[in-house]
């Protein structure tokens, strides 16, 4: 079937995207000193990889997005996910170390976080399916939940709504390379999303549970399950995110305004929407929201005189721009309805 | 197992190709359509319920902080820095007592009344407005400046001050209503999502006044992101408690409002095409609505509404723009919910709403509890609200009838006819939704 396939307007825009990039190479043959140059310049291997660094949460929301909203259950609480684990990395992290934490403590405090999330993706999970929540309201309010609590247990802890710095994950030395370790998961993750959906009986139990759950149960597949299993998965992935943002980048959590994690959850939905469920193209569509944010950044080193603030909307505007564009994803059938089995 | 011929047909026929938003729109329907005597029971138990879940949120973080003095303290399982009950009382006995509480309450609930009918409007309409925040911050923005610009122009004193205060709420509903109207344009035209549209507004609008005001219109004596102060003749006065935050003015302005909204939904054409298109869609195009004008009008009268309680913020708390607006629109979305999004309801919930943001400043200042607590049980109650079937299988289990029959409550959505929903309208209690009710609550109605 033509799921996976691009749309019309998404063939559209990676055209546009081709150009686009042609043009600005044949501005760096032709006019090498011209200021497109300089930012053409700005892209080499030490950019990609802090678009790397930048894509972890993005990706990982997207991914775990896919698998809920596959299987029946859309889940728009993964900005409050990755909220809640950027937190508990850096609190159990803090805590059992009392302020300075080894590496082994920091994977502790990694994995307590991926744990924490999957238990509050559970408790969403419960919510919608056994009590039949409203997904979207459910959604919103396990946001505004993280939201609330992390600021909250922040000053419990530490008096206010920052932590102190903590120390960052070590890069994986792999020999002929060195990297970030929440990108290496995120690099192996995202092939192994694929092939899960797409090359394993799971892959076709969770799409028929979104597309035709009555269908599933019919063949003796119990629907609940598969949706338990499908929002748990998008709890363990945004756990990675927020607990790769908070360990493997920023070394701290910051709980002021709208928190450190600061939307990308929400960026992380429209990337699987852009990438149309498929976990290759949401890394891709997560790639290119992280390679604005990267710029931004790159140029303000450059030390151009635009407002950073200015230049920060840009990934929320072009989210924008690409919703209007590709519009209309074509969703699983029966995501956001409920699902009883004929057995009661 | 496999014996699943009574399985309630919960994709609904026909529409393969659904949108997301399309169900989310369904989803809207339901809340709507719930009785109004189940959605205020609703509305307690859920309320009930946060204060509990709250209150041991505050035993395990009291557990976690230290302090010289806790309230309770066992061998073996440690020391308890909070008091549940004592957080409570404390957080009510604030948000009336001094005098000066009381006044920060009134003001809390007045700008809540305008947030809390914004979003109300908003999914009256069938529309997920998550982006008051920014519409209200913009609004904000614009009446400061109007009012500074115009400013120089008028008299000193009460003419110049009414003119003034008529000016920036103009221009507030004006910019809230222009910005309210883009995501439902671009819901409308170009199919985008509002949930997400809204929300990337909010900080694109963040972005944009935090960077007019830094780059174009600072306070050049002041260190922060801010304008200069509006004229002290062009703020609202306070008439009673010698208030310095609140303006008896403006509440009776915002109760007006919720008067004038709730006239508009209930008794103007405009606001039964609103809600027809809100809870029947299919109906309102078959009665002759134009669902992409009234997604772009509705939204425009949401976002003019948060504007409005820009206005209102710049006119009577602030003074003028700066970083760090309260998150007034998130909190909208709560007092909306909590009130069923019924113009009348949204009176105490945001009455509710503006005691425990008070009461929160009091517990932080007596107990050291955070005031971020507030944002817990916000999002607590709109947690249990979600979820009624929880409260229906309680119900149920308490009383009488234990003949529950959850089936889908989507059923409504066969019957709509042009004629059906003229009736449904003038009397939303009675959806055949309801029918599946079954336990205490149902019985009110029949």
């Amino acid at each position: 079937m033509s799921y996976a396939e691009p749309t019309r307007k998404q063939r559209w825009l990676a055209g546009a995207a081709v150009l686009i990039v042609a043009a600005l190479l044949a501005v760096e043959l032709f006019f090498p000193e011209s200021p497109v140059s300089e930012i053409v310049r700005i892209v080499d291997a030490n950019y990609v990889r802090s678009v790397l660094r930048l894509a972890v949460p993005i990706a990982f929301a997207a991914l775990g997005g896919i698998f809920a909203e596959k299987s029946g259950v859309i889940n728009i609480g993964l900005e409050g996910l990755l909220i809640i684990s950027a937190f508990t990395s850096i609190a159990v992290a803090g805590t059992i170390s009392g302020g300075n934490p080894t590496q082994l403590e920091l994977w502790v405090g990694f994995f307590a976080a991926v744990l924490t999330s999957v238990l509050f993706a559970l408790l969403f999970a419960v919510v919608c399916i056994e009590f039949k929540a409203d997904q979207i309201i459910a959604g919103l309010a396990v946001w505004l939940i993280a939201l609330g609590l992390a600021p909250f247990a922040s000053k419990v802890i530490w008096g206010q709504v920052n932590s102190p710095p903590v120390a960052t994950l070590n890069n994986f030395n792999l020999g002929f390379i060195e990297m970030n370790p929440p990108v290496v998961m995120m690099l192996l993750s995202v092939p192994a999303a694929w092939w899960a959906l797409n090359r394993t009986a799971f892959g076709r139990w969770i799409e028929a549970s979104g597309e035709n759950p009555k269908a599933l149960d019919t063949v003796g597949v119990d629907v609940r399950k598969v949706r338990y299993s499908g929002v748990l998965l998008s709890g363990f992935f945004s756990g990675l995110g927020g607990a790769g943002l908070a360990l493997g980048r920023v070394g701290q959590f910051i709980g002021g305004g709208a928190t450190m994690v600061n939307g990308r959850g929400w960026i992380g939905i429209t990337a699987y929407l852009f990438g149309n469920y498929n976990p290759i193209g949401a890394f891709g569509a997560s790639f290119l929201f992280a390679s604005l944010d990267a710029l931004q950044i790159r140029l303000q080193q450059l030390g151009y005189s635009i407002p950073s603030e200015l230049i920060g909307i840009i990934p929320y505007v072009t989210v924008i721009v690409v919703l209007a564009f590709v519009g209309r994803t074509r969703i699983p059938d029966a995501a956001g309805d409920h699902y009883e089995s004929g057995e009661e | 197992m496999s014996d699943s011929s009574d399985a309630p047909d919960a994709s609904d026929g026909g529409s393969g190709d659904e949108s997301w938003q399309t169900r989310a729109d369904r989803a809207l329907g339901r809340l709507v359509d719930a009785s109004a005597a189940e959605r205020i029971l609703i509305s307690f138990a859920a309320l009930g319920l946060s204060v509990v879940v709250g209150a041991v949120i505050v035993l395990v973080s009291g557990w976690v902080a230290t302090c010289d003095s806790p309230f309770f303290a066992m061998a073996g399982v440690g020391s308890f820095c909070y008091d549940p009950i004592a957080v409570y009382r404390v957080m009510l006995v604030g948000a009336a007592w001094p005098p000066y509480n009381f006044a920060i309450t009134l003001k809390e609930t007045t700008l809540l009344l305008f947030t809390g009918l914004s979003v109300a409007v908003a999914f009256r309409a069938g529309m997920f407005n998550i982006g008051t925040q920014g519409q209200l911050l913009l609004g904000a923005l614009g009446t400061a400046l109007s009012v500074l610009w115009v400013a120089p122009f008028v008299p000193a004193g009460v003419v110049g001050g009414v003119l003034l205060i008529a000016v920036g709420l103009l221009v507030g509903g004006l910019v809230g209503g222009l910005w309210g109207a883009l995501p439902g344009a671009l819901k409308a035209y170009a199919d985008a999502n509002e949930v997400i549209t809204t929300i990337m507004l909010n900080f694109v609008a963040t972005g944009i006044a935090f960077t007019l005001v830094s780059e174009v219109f600072k306070d050049p004596e002041s260190q922060t992101v801010q304008t200069r102060a509006i004229p002290s003749f062009a703020q609202l006065q306070a008439v009673f408690f010698d208030s310095t935050v609140f303006s008896m003015f403006a509440l009776v302005g915002a109760l007006a409002l919720v008067g004038g909204v709730y006239w508009m939904l209930n008794g103007t054409s405009f606001g039964f095409d609103l809600r027809t298109s809100g809870v029947q869609p299919e109906a309102a195009e078959y009665g002759g609505v134009d669902s992409k004008q009234m997604m772009v009008s509705s939204m425009a009268v949401s976002g003019a509404l948060a504007g409005f309680g820009g206005a209102v913020y710049v006119l009577m708390v602030a003074s003028r723009w700066q970083t760090g607006i309260p998150s007034l629109g998130f909190d909208g979305i709560t007092v909306s919910i909590l009130a069923g999004n019924n113009p009348l309801g949204v009176v105490p919930a945001a009455l509710l709403f503006g005691a425990l943001k008070t009461g929160s400043l009091a517990i932080e200042f007596q107990l050291a509890v955070p005031k971020q607590l507030v944002g817990v049980l916000r999002g607590l109650i709109i947690l249990f609200i979600a979820m009624p079937e929880f409260f229906r299988m309680v119900g149920a289990r308490f009383s009488f009838g234990d003949d529950q029959q959850t089936v889908a409550t989507d059923g409504g959505e066969a019957t709509a006819t042009a004629g059906e929903t003229a009736d449904g309208a003038a009397t939303p209690a009675d959806e055949p939704t309801d029918g599946t009710t079954g336990g205490n609550e149902g019985g009110d109605e029949r």
